[in-house]
């Protein structure tokens, strides 16, 4: 029943981002044909009115967006997971455990008989399986409306990147949830969560061939779209931290002290 | 009620820091008891109930709670114990529902003939979110989860804390009715003199982190004296020979004694000083607890 719990304390975050990646996925979809028809035009102002670092992403982006395939890549794995899946990610691992907030119930559960290496690790699964649904059922959401507009997005694709999206995202989720330990209340740990985040995409951005351990660079999964080769070196260190940041969660749940 | 006892601690000492929260509580819980731990806030109370439940750490003593040494690691404590918070700490997210069968699925021996008499006895609407909750059926809704574990210990801090006396009333009387029929120890903190005295058989008093006075509420209230002596001048600035002497204070020609045991003695000793008058009255659970909380200042 401690499921039940974890499920209560985070569903609202949870279905609203649910919902909100549900609604991102249908606008992508439909947005295509019209992005189609652009596409031609598109080309010949990128090309003529910029130089420089703008030009070269404009170049880019339009390059990518060539075919449905590109298009999906570019606009649902490299922008908006990109852009707003560590806020998720964060917010699903902020607060509730032993939070000593009024209404989090942190004496009511340590007076319950489960250890607290439970507490942890049940909240924790919980977290990451919404996080698993929010990468992968959005992402089938396109799959299944895609034939819709004559187009054809194949599930392997959707599948690789999801788990690419969870894999990353998962060691922000566990930073939030490590923070989670040592702020009361909600939001700090989602706003330090971010903020590292934007620093280490900054840092990312800067590194010149040093991204292949980057977690934004596993998150968008730029080698697998481009080549087939999964992003592992950017996987492995988001599992590894991951880990990491889990075993510091529990010790510090450990030796917690209400 | 037998020998044995619920909970046990000798020496209990724990530091925050700079802060020295328990300086040696020692506690001897008989089972099947209703146990009042009394003291003026701050006194250690709750951290003293938070280490027996393995919330907070000992920095060093003993303490065991069901025969089972206290530790953050102590699942049977608390599969066999239930605990009220002060704040009637809970799930705001959760309904009335949703908590009780929440708390229900740890407990195998949860009582679902007393959570069904207690839900309308104190009113509690299923679907209502736990948040929405005044202050009062608060206290009820975690008195039920409490009450309803089968546990054979309950753990309550300041469990009237904050209600009006009507409620107050319903949480006491709840609480003496289920420790008669299911033969649990009650063991409550309180700094309520009066509902500790309406309701406890044993006592503690707790002062600045340690047990200054401890045992049967009869026992005390039998062993305790207050001596009068009054003198025809001063009263004299004396130290008595003979033990017992909980407190003495001197006041113009009155010199005011509390004994907590051989006023025979002391009466005796104190002839020798020629007071013109000498009174004994047996003393209330204020009185003693009064006295030795202002012992323990002066």
């Amino acid at each position: 029943m401690l499921w039940q719990k974890s499920w209560v304390e985070t569903r609202w975050r949870f279905l609203i981002g649910f919902a909100i990646l549900l609604v991102l996925a249908c606008g992508i979809v439909m947005q295509y044909p019209a992005m189609r028809r652009l596409m031609p035009l598109a080309a010949s102002v990128g090309a003529g009115t910029a130089d420089g670092r703008l030009a070269r992403a404009i170049e880019h982006a339009i390059e990518v967006q060539r075919d449905y395939r590109g298009f999906v890549w570019y606009q649902w794995v490299s922008q908006n997971f990109a852009h707003t899946w560590v806020l998720f990610a964060a917010l699903l691992g902020s607060g509730g455990l032993l939070a000593r907030s009024t209404g989090a119930g942190a004496l009511f559960t340590l007076s319950l008989p489960v250890r607290r290496r439970d507490l942890v690790e049940v909240r924790a699964l919980t977290g990451l399986a919404e996080l698993f649904a929010l990468a992968l059922v959005p992402s089938l959401l396109i799959v299944v409306l895609s034939p819709a507009i004559g187009e054809r997005y194949s599930l392997a694709d959707a599948a690789v990147h999801a788990a690419c999206v969870f894999v990353g995202g998962a060691m922000f989720y566990c930073l939030a949830l490590l923070l989670s330990t040592l702020f009361s209340d909600i939001w700090r740990p989602a706003l330090i969560t971010c903020g590292v985040a934007v620093l280490m995409a900054g840092a990312e951005a800067m590194a010149a061939g040093g991204s292949r351990f980057g977690i934004f660079g596993a998150i968008t999964a730029e080698s697998y779209f481009r080549t087939g080769a999964l992003p592992w070196p950017g996987l492995l260190v988001s599992v590894a931290a991951s880990a990491a940041m889990l075993s510091a969660t529990l010790a510090n749940v450990n030796n917690m002290e209400v | 009620m037998s020998d044995v006892l619920a909970i046990e601690t000798v020496d209990l000492r724990k530091r925050y820091g700079d802060v020295e929260a328990l300086r040696g509580i020692n506690l001897g819980v008989p089972a099947g008891s209703i146990f009042g731990f009394l003291g003026r806030n701050g006194a250690g109370k709750t951290t003293t109930i938070k280490v027996l439940l393995g919330m907070a750490r000992a920095t060093s003593g003993a303490a065991r709670v069901l025969g089972i040494p206290a530790s953050p690691d102590a699942v049977d404590i608390r599969r066999r114990t239930a605990f009220v918070s002060e704040e009637k700490d809970l799930y705001d997210s959760m309904t009335v529902e949703e908590i009780v069968r929440f708390t229900a699925s740890f407990y195998p021996r949860w009582r679902s003939e007393l959570e069904q008499r207690y839900r309308r006895a104190f009113d509690l609407s299923p679907n209502a979110q736990v948040k929405t909750l005044s202050r009062g059926t608060r206290s009820r809704l975690a008195l039920l989860l409490a009450l309803c574990r089968g546990a054979e210990l309950l753990i309550l801090d300041e469990p009237t804390s904050g209600l009006d006396p009507a409620a107050a009333e319903d949480v006491l009387q709840a609480l003496v009715a289920h420790a008669a029929a299911d033969a649990v120890t009650v063991f409550f903190s309180s700094h309520q003199i009066a509902e500790v005295e309406q309701i406890a058989d044993h006592i503690a008093i707790v002062d600045r982190g340690r047990t200054v006075v401890a045992g049967a509420l009869d026992d005390l209230r039998a062993q305790y004296r207050r001596v009068q002596f009054v003198f025809d001048g001063d009263a004299p600035a004396v130290s008595f020979r003979a033990p017992g002497v909980a407190r003495l204070q001197r006041q113009g020609r009155v010199l005011t004694l509390l004994c907590s045991g051989g006023v025979d003695a002391l009466v005796a000793e104190a002839h020798a000083l020629q007071p013109v008058a000498i009174d004994v009255t047996p003393v209330t659970l204020k009185d003693i607890f009064l006295d030795t909380v202002h012992a323990e200042e002066a």
